[in-house]
């Protein structure tokens, strides 16, 4: 069933690869959040209640319910354009993603995992990869907050695979996840959007030589 | 005791942001860094022994708390000089210093930290708390630097986070992993070389971030223009200190296992890029602040070289961060009354500051001898060492390539630091006001550190450095 | 009888385009055509004459026929239940895609013949297409016969057993990608809207607008014997082996009329993708095709 679960996953990663709209991308975010819900709920069900409740209160509530909400307001008050503008044509990023989830597969064999099992490790490597290269292919500076929440997913995909010999790992990661998602979201993306009226990367350049 | 420093810390730092009355600030201020000095005095005193369960009072910790602890009196006198002139409201004057505290403690806690994984929360603290110094002029290309330096910090911590569980993963998941750095090296020479590599890639570029070095280079470049001078100092030295402090952590971590050779190879290499980097970013720039944060990525350049040569090398690194935190801090800190007094950073507009400021050209032309590493400076020796043992380790052409590429770095130096203290071509609006002289004094006090520690290091420095660096092969 | 799974097959094509038509028609709410009217249409259209153009050649004439071949051969390769295809040898699923192939190709010379820069247009787009769905196809026929061990239709579709859960979801994922592979090759929506007539969106309508006569009939028919051929073989993969005929008979039926009315829903639901954005999707059913290849590598235990 995990199996499952995680091969959704990287769909759901080729798919945003293809996303054209903002809203289409914060869906895939909030669909994403439902399926680590799913995981932490099969992989963790071992360990302390306490923990487990929270760690299913944090995958539920904040990255299926509060982040997408929140986004949806940035875009919202901002007025952004709702359409992503990628650097890289959109043919060229599936390629691209697919590459990606070749290279984790091979990546996974060479490094011979023994210890945890291979789907998470793949599927937690290409979706950090495929963050990093949202980030880099976008121009808007929220999708560049969307691709660090795909980063922030592989990571939790990760620790959840050793989840329940470690639960303070998981822990830790979602202490991570909230932190740096409330103080970056909360705090900087409306003063951006507050100072700079189109919320492109290509304001960002007075800072050069 | 750290128990103590940590609440009675917390207490001031909400006092500071909340109070609006500029002598109870002051009395705050005071207060703090009579417990800070207090807290870096009993470290000292105490050294090797556990507190708290997961800090440690090591050699290496104790020897950057030092320095962390001088150089936090300069700043804070050089932010009240810096805010004073810029006639800035009491409510963003409390925040300024309340998130000074919160990163001065941050760091304290980082170089002590022995658990790899508390060492990674507090050094996540210091990027927040740097994010609002930053930030503190509140104009748009502060908050385009403030942003990408929080974001790119905040990728990199993740990536160091991957490289944590990927380290877990390697030591097998069938046992609660004590994570302490004493137990970790044990247990890591049991586990296969390409894990070991994985985690080490990982968690070095994540450090790389607050380090400066070659992959994530770009945050600091861009925070050290932007901020206002005195958390420029502070942060291209401090927090590069912690940067280096996790990396050399790390690198101990791993050096008595069958990758040793390869990491050096890793360290080489990025260590070589960032000099050339920088190199070629500086033979375009105009803007004084952006070429000193440029010289400081390639001293951090130089570093990681000296720490991946070996032998006389790590002795080196760790010299050569703490003497380049004394000269550094003291040219960011003139360069905050080089703008009082021409109104604006860019070179190519200024000159004849010999003239216009006596003691600050001095302290310039003072600083520009130490920062190319001439002979009275320590810089030299530090960076003699380093070749040395590049030449001993058989890195002949990595020697050849950074030598190359330091020297074009001297020259640019030189010639921007020399045109803006001697050019004399142009007629240039005289200073509104005049700074005082006195202001200059702790730049002196840090050059001469300097240029003392150079020829007469003090005996208990080495020794601590030596006890930091018993343990690499 | 070997030739039982040809019957079926054109006997469910006589109504399966009807189906779809009026599945579509009923989500509008009209009451919309008889099943068979599409045969209708097809008979009326064999009765009439051939209009050539004096700038085509000799391509133009036989690009049809040719076309219609290709499809009755392609047919006689697929397997019933239990019972193998008229054809039926190992790697057999590559010649199916050939075969397939050229008549694409006779149809798609036949429409530049023509002279015509529309039918240019489309054909060039209609290429375009098939070329990104191939791969598609032949990585997901690669991972059936990774699993299975064997390369023929017949020895794939007898083989396949679904017991884990795991191969129950590798199952579900590639119908669905066979399906969108279908409705690609037969240019359905969301791809390309059969119904559209404005020369920047047509695709396969346009490729076909100087044919007339028998030659359209022809080429009518041999789209509505594709499309029952591809859910033949989605069909295939739901009827297992020892199954007696007189059970496997109506479950392919219903099976191929759940199929029309699956591709009538998702016609009458879906908007056609812009023009640009045509070339990733039919990427994206790569990508996919490529994760369950790795899927069924994992399972199967193999690495490199």
């Amino acid at each position: 069933m995990i199996n499952i679960l995680l091969i959704t996953f990287a769909i759901s990663l080729i798919y945003m690869g293809i996303a054209n709209r903002l809203s289409t991308v914060i869906n895939i975010l909030a669909v994403q959040g439902i399926i680590l819900f799913g995981v932490s709920l099969i992989e963790l069900i071992q360990i302390n209640t306490i923990n487990l409740i929270f760690i299913l209160f944090e995958t539920i509530v904040f990255k299926t319910i509060a982040i997408p909400i929140f986004l949806n307001n940035v875009i919202k008050k901002n007025n952004i354009v709702r359409e992503a503008e990628p650097f890289v044509p959109d043919f060229a990023s599936i390629v691209i993603i697919t590459g990606i989830l070749l290279g984790s597969f091979i990546l996974s064999n060479i490094i011979n995992v023994e210890h945890v099992r291979k789907m998470f490790f793949i599927v937690a490597i290409s979706a950090l990869f495929t963050g990093l290269f949202i980030i880099i292919s976008r121009k808007k500076v929220v999708t560049h907050i969307m691709g660090y929440l795909v980063i922030e997913n592989g990571v939790f995909i990760l620790s959840l695979s050793a989840g329940s010999t470690m639960p303070m790992l998981v822990n830790t990661g979602i202490t991570l996840d909230i932190f740096v998602s409330v103080l970056v979201l909360g705090i900087f993306v409306n003063r951006i959007g507050n100072t700079f009226e189109e919320m492109n990367v290509d304001h960002l350049t007075n800072l050069k030589d | 005791m750290l128990v103590y420093y940590l609440i009675i810390s917390f207490l001031i730092g909400v006092g500071t942001a909340f109070n609006r009355n500029q002598t109870v600030r002051i009395v705050l201020l005071a207060l703090f860094m009579m417990v800070q000095t207090s807290v870096t005095i009993f470290a000292y005193l105490h050294l090797n022994t556990d507190d708290l369960v997961y800090f440690k009072y090591d050699a290496l910790g104790v020897i950057f708390m030092c320095v962390l602890t001088l150089l936090s009196f300069t700043t804070i006198f050089h932010s009240h000089i810096y805010l004073r002139h810029r006639r800035d409201d009491s409510r963003s004057q409390s925040l300024y210093f309340a998130a000074l505290i919160m990163l001065i403690v941050a760091m304290t806690c980082a170089y002590l930290a022995s658990h790899i994984g508390l060492m990674w929360v507090f050094i996540e603290l210091t990027t927040l708390s740097v994010a609002a110094l930053i930030y503190h002029e509140r104009t748009s290309l502060a908050l385009e630097a403030t942003w990408k330096y929080v974001f790119v910090c905040s990728i990199g911590i993740t990536i160091t986070f991957i490289g944590i569980i990927l380290l877990s993963f390697g030591m097998g998941v069938t046992v609660q992993i004590d994570f302490s750095f004493k137990a970790l090296q044990e247990q890591l020479l049991l586990v296969n070389s390409s894990w070991l590599k994985l985690a080490f890639l990982f968690i070095i570029v994540g450090f790389c971030t607050k380090m400066g070095l070659f992959p994530m280079h770009t945050a600091a470049i861009d925070a050290h223009t932007a901020a206002p001078p005195p958390i420029s100092a502070f942060i291209s030295t401090t927090l590069m200190n912690v940067g280096f402090v996790a990396i050399f952590r790390t690198y101990s971590l791993f050096a008595n296992t069958a990758i040793q050779s390869w990491m050096n190879q890793v360290l080489l290499w990025c260590g070589l890029i960032s000099i050339i980097v920088s190199a070629a970013y500086l033979l375009t720039v105009k803007h004084l602040k952006r070429m000193s944060a440029y010289s400081s990525i390639e001293h951090m350049g130089l570093t990681a070289i000296g720490l991946a040569s070996g032998g006389i090398g790590y002795f080196a690194a760790i010299f050569h961060m703490i003497l380049h935190s004394f000269v550094k801090a003291s040219v960011f800190y003139q360069i905050d009354q080089f703008h009082r007094n021409f109104g604006t950073y860019m070179i190519g507009e200024t000159g004849n500051y010999f003239n216009r400021n006596r003691a600050g050209g001095m302290v310039f032309l003072l600083a520009l001898v130490g920062i190319i590493a001439m002979p009275p400076s320590g810089l030299f020796v530090t960076e003699f060492w380093i070749f040395k043992a590049m030449f001993a380790s058989s890195h002949f052409v990595f020697l050849i390539l950074a030598l190359l590429f330091l020297s074009v770095c001297i020259y640019i130096l030189a010639k921007n630091f020399l045109y803006i203290l001697f050019n004399q071509t142009k007629n240039l609006i005289p200073a509104e006001e005049k700074t005082a002289a006195s202001e200059t004094w702790s730049q002196y006090f840090l050059l001469a550190l300097l240029f003392y520690f150079g020829i007469n290091p003090p005996v208990q420095m080495i020794q601590l450095i030596e006890e930091a660096v018993k343990n690499l092969p | 009888m070997r030739g039982l799974g040809v019957i079926l097959i054109i006997f469910t094509s006589f109504f399966f385009t009807g189906i779809v038509f009026r599945t579509k028609s009923i989500f509008s709410g009209r009451k919309g055509p008889g099943i068979f009217q599409p045969m209708k249409d097809i008979w009326r259209l064999f009765q009439k004459g051939n209009v050539y153009s004096e700038t085509s050649s000799f391509i133009f004439r036989i690009a049809p026929n040719i076309y219609f071949a290709s499809v009755v051969i392609a047919l006689m390769l697929i397997p019933f239940g239990d019972q193998k295809g008229i054809f039926s040898f190992t790697g057999d699923f590559v010649f199916f895609a050939y075969i397939l192939a050229v008549g694409k190709f006779f149809n798609i010379i036949g429409a530049l013949d023509t002279g015509s820069s529309f039918e240019g247009m489309g054909a060039s787009r209609e290429a375009l297409y098939s070329l990104l769905a191939e791969p598609a196809f032949f990585i997901l026929m690669g991972s059936f016969a990774l699993l299975t061990g064997y390369t023929s239709f017949y020895d794939i579709f007898s083989s396949i057993h679904f017991g884990s859960s795991i191969s129950y979801a590798i199952g579900a994922l590639a119908s669905f990608v066979f399906v969108l592979i279908a409705m690609i090759e037969n240019s359905r929506m969301p791809v390309d809207d059969p119904a559209t007539h404005l020369e920047l969106t047509m695709v396969h309508e346009v490729m076909i607008l100087d044919n007339s006569g028998f030659d359209l009939g022809l080429i009518f028919y041999a789209t509505h014997l594709k499309f029952a051929m591809y859910g033949a073989i989605i069909a295939n993969l739901f009827l297992t082996p020892g199954k007696e005929w007189f059970y496997s008979i109506p479950i392919f039926i219903a099976m191929q009329i759940l199929f029309a009315i699956v591709v009538g829903t998702f016609e009458s639901f879906m908007a056609r993708f812009r023009m640009s954005h045509n070339p990733q999707f039919i990427f994206a059913l790569t990508s996919i095709s490529l994760l369950i290849f790795l899927t069924v590598l994992l399972i199967v235990g193999k690495f490199l």
